[in-house]
């Protein structure tokens, strides 16, 4: 879909990706189909896009229905574990004592892009009991309210493994 | 319609007076951060979509302010916990493992403390 083959090396393919989203939010924001502000949308969520698809190449995202499809996976499985994270911690906020045992621990990433990486770690750190305290070349360190686990491989497969596999799909 | 809108309004107010009591009893820094972000994001959403069903044509604005909400909340939570966790702020004596602080020693350079 956004196979625009690269102009000057410096990486435009992620130009349409961009564009395109900049472009349906300025239209919700908005509104309105009415023509001027279909054309200053345009104009102007292009000339954003083209700097920032220049400047980096966080953009590249080939969208592919499959792709698609694991998104929108990702999406259903990431709100399950929303609302079972915070049916969790109410059961720790209104307890009568407080019985955990945090700690940090590392887990293993697979995921390579940037842009992967940052929805990985937003998921994580809005499911169970865990946040992203920070990552370091494959690993991650993340905060565990209630650790089960010290094995780095263990705390993969119990944190990382049901998000990752679709997000390994939409952005490799 | 109205009455959905206000249910779903009423459980978000909910879980963000969880969130606040999460805040006051959670034994240290780091816990605090985790209760407050997963009890008021979940809140922030049921609010957000309990006022899509009083206003059905603000729906789409909604989902985006939602969706700023998703993108933001971890990222500032991951931002304070990092800081805190680089200028030594105490854990809970409960607390079973810090990989990171080994990691930081082990490496010899320590944090950006």
């Amino acid at each position: 879909m956004n196979e625009q083959a690269p102009t000057d090396g410096k990486g435009i393919r992620g130009l349409p990706v961009l564009w395109l989203l900049l472009f349906i939010l300025w239209l919700i924001v908005n509104a309105s189909l009415a023509t001027p502000i279909l054309i200053t949308g345009a104009v102007i969520s292009f000339a954003i896009a083209l700097i920032f698809a220049r400047r980096s190449n966080v953009w590249h995202i080939a969208v592919t229905p499959r792709s698609a499809w694991h998104f929108l996976t990702y999406t259903s499985v990431f709100f399950t574990e929303l609302v079972k994270a915070n049916l969790n911690m109410l059961r720790y906020v209104y307890s009568p004592r407080i019985d955990i045992h945090p700690g940090i621990v590392r887990v293993r990433i697979r995921l390579k892009s940037p842009i992967g990486r940052l929805a990985l770690s937003n998921s994580i750190a809005l499911t169970p009991g865990s946040l992203v305290m920070d990552v370091r070349g494959e690993t991650m360190f993340v905060h565990w309210l209630d650790v089960k686990t010290t094995d780095p491989d263990q705390a993969t497969e119990m944190i990382v493994a049901p998000f990752e596999k679709h997000l390994e799909a939409v952005f490799g | 319609m109205e009455l959905t809108g206000s249910i779903l309004v009423l459980t978000g107010a909910f879980f963000l007076f969880s969130a606040g009591l999460g805040l006051l009893r959670m034994p240290d820094t780091f816990t605090r951060i985790q209760a407050g972000t997963k009890a008021s994001t979940l809140g922030n959403i049921l609010v957000l979509a309990g006022l899509g069903f009083y206003h059905p044509d603000w729906a789409l604005k909604l989902l985006v302010v939602a969706y700023f909400v998703l993108m933001t909340n971890p990222l500032s939570s991951h931002a304070l916990s990092r800081a805190a966790h680089a200028i030594r702020t105490p854990m809970a004596p409960s607390t079973m493992v810090d990989a990171l602080r080994e990691e930081g020693d082990r490496q010899g350079n320590g944090d950006v403390s």
